[in-house]
């Protein structure tokens, strides 16, 4: 019966919430991002109040009449090609929270309701703007990416509020997640899952364990799938950290040299999520399946990785060379 | 069993236990370093540095002449129009040749926060966000930002010419000045005074520090010798330790050169500083860099140039400042964003998401103790210059219109 119950109250919510979040303009909360569609072009929108606030980050409704600061992360990369204008109004259509293009289309002056225009601007980075607001109230902004010269114009309108002192969604989300959270409970078989992801959990420990562990001494370093076996020197004996240097690589397949072999070199630290400093890349092939690596360094001690990706004859394979520095 | 015998039992446990759980609580303190402590205690001793390497983009770099008169352009404003500027005016001795704000002054507001010339004849790249690849071509950019000296290239030569001293260091060293009006023989010219300039800035050495000394005594099994407070060793086994700073402070300079995002504010009323990812298109466009026709490199000798990596990776990146002299080179961050060590220390510990790019740094989860300990070890950095007194103050020879 109260199982019921809350089921009936998590469908009405659930029913309830898309219409409320998507129901306003381009910017669409999506798994905790708020991604801005410029037509099919996306990118991540943040809003910063660095003066109040700090590093306390908005989608779209803002707290304050403040220094404010919009940054636009490219998901596509044609927005970091095209340029693209950034203009701020004040909310004159009456629609508020569903005002579209069209409404704004239909404003007479737009100059006179404008807060903001930054001029189109192509900006390979990332897309940066700041506003100063002097007073609370409904705004529009509107982010215009002409991608292909004059011929394709895409446009993403998003209204907000500043000054923004309601609860928003928060209290139909919390209410959501205590719905989900109660049916939870409610339902049975819950500890015996437990428990067996508790003895699964246990046994992949286990194996982690036993897990063999990598010799990071070896002198040859075999592909992933077997084909090409791999040896390097350095030119820097033993490798010190921040020092440009490279290597000679000698690759053979079954004890033959591989020559004109095209290789793909990254690397990393795992521990640190985090790639290689530099942008190595084969710069010559030496003759008898040597080639010289050049841009090698590492500007850390630790644990690092670095991927060689060899493509020859029609079969590609991939070594990691596991360093310790 | 008596009954006695099971309560002297029970006392018996019941301690044991008491003891464990206080060796977990307050863990012994560790005074002793393990061998692999040692190691990167060694590998962040001055000690370490080694000898300062050849810059192959500049035939004069060693050339004592070419640092006399490097000396005394630094410290003229003969280089500015206005005649009020030299790179000495935001680049203080007294300063760790810093200016003590937040972003540099010349005849106008500069963009960043003036960094340190202490020791960076070793690394490969010059500025905040790494947009100039040498010291001598970071030395010219000043003198033609409008916000700095405020000159151009025509002018700076012109003002050798204009000085008997300079004249004649110059040409002993470079051979004629050009006419005025020869453009390429201007640019040339241009590009040797920030050489002399770069001759000059390679003899600023950092000195041993109070640390220096400590791993002086550890090497020498003298521990017990040691200059360092109990706070000070704590301080020093987070920083290579727990609070992670040897991921980007390392070496003997206490820094990688490496551009790094770490999620630092804004500075009110400027959007983000785009830093690496702007500065790695300025410095390949650079006609003063390595591979430009004013560089004294052979040709493929311009590594980090050429391998050096770009994009999304690099936004809001800046170059890991050496950590030596910290007590007079505040405000601290690119742009002066932080006044104390505590502001910066307690920026690390949080490491806040970054408002543009990816902020590489983790959350620390130190505490006040602990933050208390770091900053008692940084303070120990201290140190004075191992330079020649006579290049920090502007030259004996009369340097011209001062």
């Amino acid at each position: 019966m109260i199982s019921g119950m809350i089921r009936f109250c998590m469908l009405l919510l659930l029913w309830l919430a898309p219409s409320l979040v998507l129901s306003h303009g381009g910017v669409v909360e999506e798994e905790d991002l708020c991604v801005i569609k410029v037509n099919y072009l996306r990118g991540h929108f943040k809003i910063y109040q660095p003066l109040i606030d700090g590093h306390k980050e908005y989608c779209e409704d803002l707290p304050n009449a403040t220094e404010t600061v919009f940054v636009m992360e490219y998901l596509h990369d044609s927005l970091g090609e095209a340029a693209v204008d950034f203009r701020i109004i004040r909310d004159v259509t009456g629609k508020g929270r569903f005002a579209r293009w069209e409404d704004v289309a239909g404003i007479d002056d737009l100059e006179a309701v404008t807060v903001l225009y930054r001029e189109p601007t192509v900006d390979p980075d990332v897309l940066t703007v700041i506003h100063d607001f002097r007073e609370e109230g409904d705004f529009i902004g509107i982010v215009t990416a002409n991608v292909d010269g004059d011929q394709e114009i895409y446009r993403a309108v998003f209204p907000f509020e500043v000054g923004y002192t309601g609860l928003g969604y928060w209290p139909f989300f919390i209410l959501l997640l205590l719905a989900i959270q109660l049916q939870y409970f409610v339902m049975s078989g819950r500890l015996k899952r437990w428990r067996e992801n508790r003895a699964a959990a246990a046994i992949v420990a286990l194996l982690l364990l036993c897990a063999p562990i990598s010799d990071a001494s070896a002198d040859e370093w075999v592909t992933s799938r077997g084909v090409y076996t791999v040896s390097f020197e350095s030119s820097l004996e033993p490798i010190e950290i921040n020092q440009i240097h490279y290597w000679i690589l000698r690759i053979t397949s079954d004890g033959e040299p591989v020559t004109g072999a095209s290789l793909t070199v990254s690397g990393g630290m795992p521990a640190h999520d985090h790639g290689m400093p530099t942008r190595p890349r084969v710069t010559a092939e030496l003759g008898n399946g040597e080639y010289r690596l050049e841009g090698m360094r590492f500007h850390m001690g630790g644990d690092w990785e670095v991927s060689i990706e060899i493509k020859a004859n029609g079969k590609t394979d991939t070594v990691v060379v596991m360093l310790t520095l | 069993m008596s009954k006695s015998t099971s309560t002297w039992w029970l006392v018996v446990v019941v301690t044991v236990a008491t003891l464990v759980a206080m060796s977990r609580i307050w863990p012994p303190v560790v005074d002793e370093w393990s061998d692999a402590d040692v190691a990167v205690l060694r590998s962040l001793w001055l000690g370490s540095l080694g000898e300062l390497p050849p810059d192959p983009t500049n035939r004069v770099a060693n050339d004592p002449r070419a640092a006399s008169l490097g000396h005394a352009l630094f410290f003229s404003n003969a280089l500015s129009p206005s005649n009020s500027i030299s790179c000495a005016t935001c680049h203080r001795p007294e300063l760790r040749f810093t200016d003590g704000m937040q972003k540099g002054r010349g005849v106008g507001q500069s963009k960043r926060n003036t960094l340190s010339i202490v020791g960076v004849a070793y690394s490969p790249w010059q500025y905040w966000d790494g947009r100039r690849d040498s010291q001598w071509a970071q030395a010219l950019s000043p003198i033609e930002d409008a916000a700095e000296h405020g000159g151009n290239r025509q002018h700076a030569v012109g003002a050798v010419a204009a000085n008997d001293e300079f004249r004649q260091l110059y040409e002993a060293i470079f051979g004629r000045l050009p006419e005025p009006g020869d453009a390429r023989g201007t640019d040339m010219a241009f590009a040797n005074i920030g050489k002399a300039i770069a001759a000059y800035e390679r003899l600023i050495m950092p000195g041993p520090s109070r640390f220096d000394r400590y791993v002086d005594a550890l090497l020498a099994g003298e521990e017990e010798q040691a200059p360092y407070s109990a706070d000070e060793v704590a301080g020093l086994r987070l920083f290579i330790g727990k609070a992670a700073c040897t991921q980007c402070h390392n070496g003997p300079l206490l820094t990688n050169y490496e551009f790094h995002n770490t999620g630092v504010l804004s500075f009110p009323g400027e959007v983000p500083d785009k830093g690496r990812a702007a500065g790695v298109r300025q410095v390949l466009a650079d006609p003063f860099n390595c591979r430009g026709e004013f560089s004294d490199a052979i040709a493929g000798s311009c590594a980090e140039l050429e391998f050096t990596r770009s994009g999304y990776e690099v936004l809001g990146a800046f170059r890991t400042p050496s950590l030596r002299n910290l007590e007079d080179t505040q405000p601290y961050m690119h742009k002066g964003q932080m006044f104390t060590l505590a502001e910066v220390l307690t920026h690390y510990n949080e490491a806040p998401l970054s408002m543009i790019g990816h902020n590489e740094a983790k959350p620390l989860g130190l505490n006040a103790a602990e933050l208390l300990q770091l900053e008692a070890f940084l303070k120990t950095l201290a140190a004075p210059l191992a330079t020649d007194e006579k290049w920090l103050r502007p030259p004996d020879i009369s340097p011209g219109s001062l």
